[in-house]
């Protein structure tokens, strides 16, 4: 008998507490607005084109690109290796194995950088690690690796072997078929490989 | 952090020895505080002894008021706390041949096992009418594998059923467990029996 009204005056304060705090008030390893805006200001999530071309190019197996787009835009034109989550799917169930986890450098992109930056901020609220975004999405990715423009002769060496680096991704990657995206392209024409005929030992015999 | 495997922190084989532990001092527990006892587990459907539920009911309701206060802190995920999944039709089934059992043999399975650990006949009589429904069921499958997987209904908690907030409806469980811990004592009174 008393032990019971021990148990009751322990168990139903703690029951009226719980009826009337909200449910999860705590999610844990979520960001704060502050520590928000300050990733955002320094802008750490951006990488260059030229740093995803030469992870595309070595076949880096740690890179995942992630295209915010729709799917028809996915289908039309996509980053090698790349898997479609348009931004509207981006809470569902079935891709937070993607989005969250700490092996793979996923690298949201899309058209321009608006809806990659979108997606990369909703996942980092989340606490979500290891996610970038495509630095001016693919519309630079078109301007300075699938059709890069030769530098003046007068700029420093550097900036000739960055585009001496992005001719040659543009070949590996497929560059110049990106008629869509405006400018008049075919200018790096693939090179012509010679085949050789090898010499075959002499058949036969006795 | 918890749930302690999900989150990476031990792993399933510490799990496991935990596990052991835990399953050690429970059955200590229970033995001690009399659930060997056929009839004092029966008692409860006659209404002279009403230990069994009053002492699990309490086991439920603190696990459950803790666990939420884990969740309000932080310390818990509860997205991750396995909910069994739930077939209504063999639920009830199998509810009502293990509340009948329940009230032939004296035991439930965990507690026929602690007697059965202090040596008591009866106890390794319903041991024995337990292994048999096992084979009896394995073996039977398929006659009543149509029943035993009907009216799925995934994992639901009561207060989704009952659309009601999960601490709303916790709340609610405490006082139907006290007022229920209440007619329990009633009909110890009610329905006296020597205690054996």
């Amino acid at each position: 008998m008393k032990m019971r009204l021990i148990i009751a005056s322990v168990l139903i304060p703690l029951g009226i507490i719980i009826a009337a705090v909200p449910e999860n008030t705590t999610k844990p390893f979520r960001l704060t607005a502050g520590e928000l805006l300050e990733e955002v200001c320094e802008g750490t999530q951006f990488v260059s084109t030229d740093e995803i071309a030469d992870m595309l190019v070595q076949k880096d197996p740690s890179l995942q690109l992630i295209d915010v787009r729709t799917q028809a835009e996915f289908e039309k034109y996509s980053l090698p290796g790349s898997v479609n989550i348009p931004l509207s799917d981006l809470l569902s169930e079935e891709w937070s194995d993607f989005l969250d986890q700490g092996v793979k450098m996923n690298v949201f992109y899309s058209n321009g950088n608006l809806k990659a930056n979108e997606a990369w901020m909703i996942s980092r609220q989340l606490g979500f690690e290891n996610n970038y975004v495509l630095q001016g999405g693919l519309n630079y990715w078109a301007e300075t690796i699938m059709n890069p423009q030769a530098p003046k002769s007068v700029l420093a060496d550097d900036e000739i072997a960055k585009y001496d680096f992005r001719k040659g991704t543009s070949m590996a990657l497929g560059g110049g078929s990106m008629v869509a995206i405006g400018s008049k392209a075919n200018n790096t024409p693939k090179p012509k490989i010679k085949k050789r005929k090898k010499k075959k030992k002499v058949a036969g015999g006795c | 952090m918890a749930p302690l495997i999900v989150n990476e922190i031990i792993s399933p084989d510490t799990n496991l020895l935990i596990a052991l532990l835990i399953g050690i001092g429970f059955g200590f527990v229970l033995e001690s505080s009399g659930f060997s006892s056929s009839r004092k587990l029966a008692g409860m459907f006659y209404g002279y002894d009403t230990t069994v539920l009053k002492v699990f009911f309490t086991a439920a309701i603190t696990a459950m008021v803790g666990m939420l206060f884990f969740s309000l802190f932080g310390w818990m995920d509860l997205s991750y706390i396995y909910v069994n999944p739930t077939y209504l039709t063999s639920a009830m089934v199998g509810g009502t041949v293990m509340g009948v059992g329940f009230i032939v043999g004296g035991f439930c399975p965990g507690t026929a096992f602690c007697a059965l650990s202090i040596g008591k006949l009866d106890a390794l009589a319903f041991v024995g009418g337990l292994v048999l429904g096992i084979i009896i069921f394995t073996e039977g499958y398929p006659l009543w594998e149509d029943m035993y997987k009907a009216d799925f209904m995934g994992t639901p908690t009561m207060n989704e059923l009952l659309d009601i907030p999960r601490g709303v409806f916790a709340l609610g469980m405490i006082l139907v467990a006290f007022a229920m811990f209440w007619v329990g004592e009633w009909a110890e009174k009610k329905f006296p029996r020597e205690e054996y």
